[in-house]
């Protein structure tokens, strides 16, 4: 039985049978809805309370964490309890110690598998478009994670994480919306489609002030009927990664941080590093982001510049929202058939701490 | 008594200019950030007050500058720490270092800085791991002190213990006596340590570190008319497709000291990437003709290095050679500076006759300034020419520049994750039984 990998985003649970080239066959928001044990409700009200297990790329509700998975691999994957087979999991950057342990623990002793293996996110995008030195810009829902990969190993000393995601620039948008259309309810859930819709970036600084004053309008019908109108929000969103003080955060624009960053790394590796860049992520599929990172990247100021790097043919069209994923397959096939994962006897013995000695 | 179980410790060493720290049984720390702290005062942005602290070069005339107690951390101000805080450049923020003389006299910064390396570099909760802390080698009793009641009493570590430096550098190439010569960022420390114990008799530093070494390159370069321009100031824009213009940009509200900060940031690493150890001692006239070496600055300029790249590593082995450096010429002449292999014959003849043969074939390198390029062969050269004839003089340095800058902290790797180090750990009952005081029994 083929190995699953499963990569739990704060937005997206990202699940499937190890098979490389492919996409992931489970794609399943992680948001859960509280339901009330024994069916009892007060005044025959109850309140939805909504759940999220994955709280800015940590894994913070565990006991929401074991029934989603729960759900995902008895139900979804159809493992059956008892012959439950190998996991692989995605951890991002800077995952305290404790968190995987936890996992692990979690992992061999409530669902029982027979072998486990962990690795980094950043590790495994790379991995997913060929690649084993270069730098990942992983921008997703919760976190945006900047990681200068060499030979396979991250350079903890030189990466950075930034607390913004898309779930802040979904936040922007929203507010945007109601300053320019006050009657009008937004929830969020609907504000994150029409996200997904129309957001998208200005090629240049100077074409976003322009677009300011003036841009098409664009108007769009809500399920429950109201019309609201669309005008340069659109590019606000967009804008944001690039120019974090439209967020109010003290902080300069992803290009920016990038180089930055690479330049606390030794300056051997600058070249492999700049030249392999891969942005992967939910956010970074908005239309218009590559090719605004790419001229912000030519006026960066040296004479290596960042360049994005092209996915193989042979890798299907989402390969930017689920690189992650699709990494983890591959090394899925790789480590397990040599024996480099944690078996059940190995964790028997030694505890959850031999997750340290054997995923790195 | 602490026994110590799988939680594993935090090793943690402060230096004047980088901060590392990390988990123990790892091989190198996770978070590595400077140690200075931007500071912004809160109550009126009134530069008339004029609180400067001098970031933490220490040859620089401390002329018209007043220095402020350490307890006047009563003024609120907002402290940001960390590389990507202080890498934004903000209006009126002040670069200030709690370390002076490898001294602490700002403890709310360190303390701040602590935090900043649990809560947001490592994400852990300080009360459930201990913690083992570098220390210099020649720390006041008073400083060990203040250090364990911050610990305990803000931080509630269960277990704390305090190594040397120099010990750890030690345990970190498997010696249990050694000398060790730290050419930190700060200053240079030669210090003799006899099975895992320093000799505090034969401790010698001097104030001659990388960031002294920077500021002269820094003078260097501007002596030839070369202006480092901070990576905030100018921004390039796009005239026409393919050709670029640079446009500087004005922030009159940037304090002198960021922008000190930030071309130290740059003339750091054009110190790291062209400067050799000169094989020989430096001679102005030797050196005219050498090939300069080409660097890029991050505004585009490509500027070229000659005889700075071997004069600058140079000052270390000859500190009268800053007197040739225009505009260095406040340095401090009170104490009298000698070059580094005569630190390390003078410390090793303060020791006992028998344990010299020892320290001389083990001298161990360790250090940021020490991951120059020829830097161990040089000084192999100029002990062997120093030291008694009889004497066999081998410097040992890690091949591996990360290992070099970092020993300090894999030694307190090691050492915290050694089954018998466990017992050794000074518990927070301990503390609290017997008060700081107590520390000096439990960490010599």
């Amino acid at each position: 039985m083929e190995a699953v990998v499963v990569d739990a985003g704060s937005k997206l649970l990202k699940a499937g049978f190890a098979v490389p080239d492919q996409e992931p066959s489970l794609i399943i928001p992680t948001k859960m809805k509280s339901v009330p044990a024994d069916g009892q409700s007060a005044d025959g009200e109850y309140e939805e309370v909504f759940v999220d297990p994955v709280v800015r790329g940590f894994i913070k509700d565990w006991d929401a964490m074991e029934d989603l998975l729960h759900h995902v691999l008895y139900t979804c994957i159809g493992w059956e309890i008892g012959n439950e087979g190998q996991i692989l999991f995605t951890d991002p950057l800077l995952t305290p110690k404790t968190v995987r342990e936890q996992l692990v623990q979690l992992m061999f002793e409530t669902f029982n598998i027979s072998g486990f293996y962990a690795s980094e996110q950043a590790v495994l995008s790379l991995y997913a478009v060929g690649r084993i030195s270069g730098c990942t810009v992983d921008i997703g829902h919760g976190k945006i994670d900047i990681a200068p990969v060499c030979e396979g190993a991250v350079q903890h000393i030189a990466s950075k994480r930034f607390e913004i995601g898309g779930i802040d620039l979904t936040k922007l948008l929203a507010q945007e919306l109601h300053q320019s259309n006050p009657q009008i309810n937004l929830d969020l859930s609907i504000v994150e489609k029409l996200k997904e819709q129309y957001a998208c970036c200005a090629e240049d600084q100077s074409v976003y002030e322009n677009l300011q004053k003036t841009s098409q309008v664009e108007s769009h019908t809500l399920p429950d009927g109201q019309v609201i109108t669309i005008r340069r929000e659109r590019y606000t969103v967009g804008e944001a990664l690039f120019q974090p003080s439209i967020l109010g955060m003290d902080e300069y624009g992803i290009v920016e941080q990038l180089v930055r960053s690479i330049s606390s790394v030794s300056s051997e590796n600058l070249r492999q590093l700049l030249e392999n860049t891969v942005v992967c992520g939910g956010t970074a599929t908005m239309p218009g982001f590559e090719e605004r990172f790419q001229k912000e990247a030519a006026l960066c100021s040296s004479s290596i510049r960042p360049s994005l790097v092209k996915a193989p043919e042979y890798m299907p069209e989402n390969l930017i929202k689920n690189s992650a994923w699709m990494g983890g397959a591959i090394l899925a096939k790789v480590v397990f058939p040599q024996n480099q994962h944690i078996t059940k006897a190995e964790y028997d013995e030694t505890g959850p701490t031999i997750v340290h000695k054997k995923c790195f | 008594m602490y026994g110590g179980d799988e939680v594993s410790a935090i090793v943690l060493d402060l230096g004047s200019h980088t901060c590392k720290a990390g988990y123990a049984g790892e091989d190198a720390p996770k978070a590595v950030f400077p140690s200075v702290v931007g500071s912004i005062e809160q109550s009126g942005l009134d530069d008339a007050v004029g609180i400067e602290k001098e970031s933490q070069s220490v040859s620089e005339a401390k002329n018209g500058i007043k220095t402020i107690d350490s307890d006047k951390a009563k003024t609120k101000r907002k402290l940001y720490v960390g590389s990507q805080a202080l890498g934004y450049r903000r209006d009126y923020m002040e670069v200030l270092s709690p370390i002076k003389d490898g001294l602490v006299v700002d403890w709310d910064m360190v303390d701040n800085i602590w935090d900043h390396a649990f809560r947001q570099c490592l994400l852990i909760d300080p009360k459930e791991h201990p913690m083992l802390l570098a220390e210099p080698s020649s720390n006041p009793q008073q400083q060990r002190e203040r250090t364990a009641e911050l610990m305990f009493e803000k931080y509630n570590v269960p277990a704390l213990f305090l190594a040397k430096n120099a010990v750890l550098t030690s345990f970190a190439s498997g010696r249990a006596t050694s000398l060790v010569v730290d050419c930190g960022g700060g200053s240079t420390t030669v210090a003799a340590v006899h099975d895992g114990y320093v000799l505090q008799k034969a401790v010698a530093s001097s104030p001659i570190g990388g960031e002294f070494l920077t500021d002269c390159m820094k003078k260097c370069l501007e002596s030839k008319g070369i202006v480092l321009k901070p990576r905030y100031s100018f921004k390039r824009k796009e005239i026409r497709p393919g050709e670029f213009q640079t446009v500087d940009l004005d922030f009159s509200n940037t304090t002198e000291s960021y922008k000190l900060y930030c071309q130290r940031v740059i003339a750091s690493d054009i110190k790291e990437a062209v400067c050799r150890a000169p094989d020989t001692a430096f001679d102005e006239t030797a050196y005219a003709n050498i090939p300069t070496t080409s660097y890029e600055l991050p505004d585009g300029q490509t500027i070229e290095i000659g005889a700075d790249r071997f004069k600058i590593p140079g000052i270390l082995f000859n500190p009268s050679l800053i007197h040739t450096i225009p505009g260095m010429d406040k340095f401090d002449h009170s104490t009298p500076s000698r070059g580094l292999p005569q630190m390390v014959i003078e410390s090793i003849n303060k020791c006992d006759v028998d344990i010299r043969r020892e320290l001389f074939s083990s001298i161990l390198l360790a250090g940021g300034t020490a991951s120059m390029q020829q830097m161990k062969e040089r000084l192999e050269k100029d002990l062997m020419e120093e030291a008694p004839q009889a004497a066999r003089v081998k410097v040992l340095a890690s091949g591996n520049a990360t290992e070099r800058r970092f020993s300090v902290w894999i030694g307190g790797s090691i050492l915290a994750s050694l089954g018998s180090f466990q017992q050794m750990w000074f518990s927070k009952s301990e503390f609290e039984e017997h008060g700081a005081s107590y520390i000096q029994r439990k960490c010599p």
